[in-house]
């Protein structure tokens, strides 16, 4: 077997006196996709957001495929192969779809170019349903669809091996959803690329990730596939109230 | 005064080419805002480093038949100049949490001005100085024009055409377009935004030293002579909209249009003053001015 793709070791961050994130340890392999569930508050989002610059560390180590990533700024994480969505679409607006798709391409300096650039956007248009729509504005596409736009972008990186998406199903129609999905599996088929995905919608989590982490209270109380963790006592308490674990 | 179509023409004109001169400016503030979200006070510094520049091509090393490529010089000085200050003045107020980071990065560029003046002083002295220039009158039917006056208008347009074709057709320019709109979201795209900054500062304020070179042969060469188009820049702004790139042209347009037709028909010591008068007819009528938007973004 291969060795890990993401080791994540006592990642910690606090803010003041709550601590958001206690000694999170995560591992992934190449081609995995992990769910990462809990409820609201858990310290998902910090989690995604310590794992990709967006915020600093206050203690713990990141590495990817054996290179380490602690504290290194958003953009060189991203260009190591370590692509996250967010949970709001962050799309730009006034560009093309299309150019929105090149932008990461071409912020890596692909060897293949442009044209290599245009087929792969291409393809993710097609696959994403948004063939119709790549010459205009970004503005004019809908929530579902600004996901599907801001996760192909991610798919657009040469370089990427880990993406890290957080709740990518939540609010989108059912159609968008299953185009999501698909896109999804597509990528995780063909590039052997790996996911982690944050997210509430457990049906999904159940088709796509054949192991999922729990996070309770900023640490992972629980690992296994879905059935196995939702059997925990720690998590059905922490799911259904009652005082924490 | 005396009303005739040719006077009309000519001011028109005229009015028309140095307003192209001032919206060089007002698209490099309103540029440098829209990425490096910092008001760039020092811009008419950058203005004056690229007059020196010119005169000091023309005058001592290039003479005047290579005006063309000592404006060459001087953009690609000033676009130095700001690549090498950006990171070490600006980059550390966003690079760092802390709070009110645009209005220290402001006031930077306020201490910036002062040095910049004070180094002009320094190394040249109060005096002025022009470059020479052997352009000839050019006659637009029968009106005529001062040869560098043209010169600079065309050399203006062509700029605004470069910075179009950049900013529309090249990947930098698309990762600029990308960071005005969205700092973070361009960050997960690989970019490193603080590298664009610099280089948003150094092409804003390239514009200016454009500028200034243009200028040098008609409005002189001293250590404050980016004062006034600096203000004229401010007052583009305030009529196009804060980062808009259509408000500063038609702002710049509609500025030089302005002054030049009221100091022909109606008093010329007043120039000034006419720019001013648009400017508050627009804030009462569009506080956002012509082409702004009408909340800011984070």
């Amino acid at each position: 077997m291969a060795g890990p793709l993401l080791e994540a070791e006592g990642v910690t961050k606090r803010y003041g006196g709550l601590v958001a994130n206690d000694a999170v340890t995560m591992t992934l392999v190449p081609g995995e996709v992990r769910g990462l569930i809990g409820p609201n508050g858990a310290g998902k989002t910090t989690f995604v957001n310590l794992l990709t610059g967006f915020e600093a560390l206050d203690a713990g180590r990141i590495s990817l495929a054996g290179s380490d990533l602690t504290g290194l700024p958003a953009n060189q994480i991203a260009a190591r192969g370590l692509v996250r969505t967010f949970q709001v679409a962050r799309v730009f607006a006034n560009m093309s779809v299309r150019e929105n798709l090149l932008l990461p391409f071409l912020a890596a300096g692909s060897p293949g170019g442009v044209l290599e650039g245009q087929a792969r956007a291409r393809e993710l248009l097609a696959t994403g349903t948004l063939e119709h729509l790549a010459e205009e504005p970004a503005s004019v596409l809908s929530g579902g669809q600004r996901m599907l736009l801001q996760a192909c972008a991610g798919f657009m990186i040469p370089s990427a091996r880990l993406y890290v998406l957080d709740e990518p199903f939540a609010g989108i129609n059912p159609v968008v959803k299953d185009t999501l999905i698909e896109l999804i599996e597509r990528e995780n088929r063909s590039d052997g690329r790996a996911f982690l995905i944050v997210s509430h919608e457990m049906a999904i989590v159940r088709r796509l990730c054949p192991r999922v982490s729990v996070m309770i209270q900023g640490r992972v109380a629980a690992e296994g596939t879905l059935d196995e963790v939702a059997r925990r006592p720690e998590v059905v308490q922490a799911y259904l109230g009652g005082a924490a674990a | 005064m005396i009303f005739s179509a040719e006077l009309l023409v000519q001011t028109v004109l005229s009015g028309l080419m140095v307003g192209v001169l001032y919206a060089l400016m007002a698209l490099g503030i309103t540029f440098i805002y829209s990425i490096v979200k910092t008001i760039n006070w020092a811009m008419g510094e950058f203005y004056m480093i690229g007059s020196y520049i010119q005169f000091v091509a023309v005058h001592h090393l290039l003479g005047a038949r290579w005006w063309w490529l000592a404006a060459l010089i001087s953009t690609a000085g000033t676009f130095l100049v700001g690549l090498i200050l950006e990171p070490i003045l600006i980059k550390p107020m966003y690079a760092r949490p802390m709070q009110r980071r645009d209005d220290y990065a402001t006031v930077v560029t306020i201490a910036l001005l002062l040095l910049l003046r004070s180094l002009a002083v320094a190394l040249g002295g109060p005096n002025q100085y022009r470059p020479e220039s052997d352009l000839p009158v050019v006659w637009i039917g029968p009106l005529p024009q001062e040869g560098a006056r043209v010169a600079a208008f065309v050399c203006a347009l062509l700029a605004l055409a470069t910075f179009w074709i950049v900013i529309k057709k090249t990947w930098v320019g698309l990762a600029l377009r990308a960071a005005a709109q969205n700092r973070v979201a361009v960050q997960t795209s690989g970019v490193d935004v603080y590298r664009l900054d610099a280089i948003a500062f150094a092409i804003g304020v390239a514009l200016a030293g454009l500028a200034g070179a243009l200028l040098a042969p008609l409005f002189m060469v001293f250590p404050t002579n980016g004062a006034v188009t600096t203000v004229k820049g401010f007052e583009i702004i305030v009529i196009g909209g804060l980062g808009s790139i259509p408000g500063a042209l038609v702002g710049g347009l509609l500025l030089g249009l302005v002054e030049s037709l009221g100091a022909a028909f109606i008093s010329s010591p007043y120039q000034n003053v006419y720019g001013f008068l648009l400017v508050i007819l627009v804030l009462i009528i569009r506080p956002n001015g012509l082409f702004g938007e009408r909340g800011r973004e984070t």
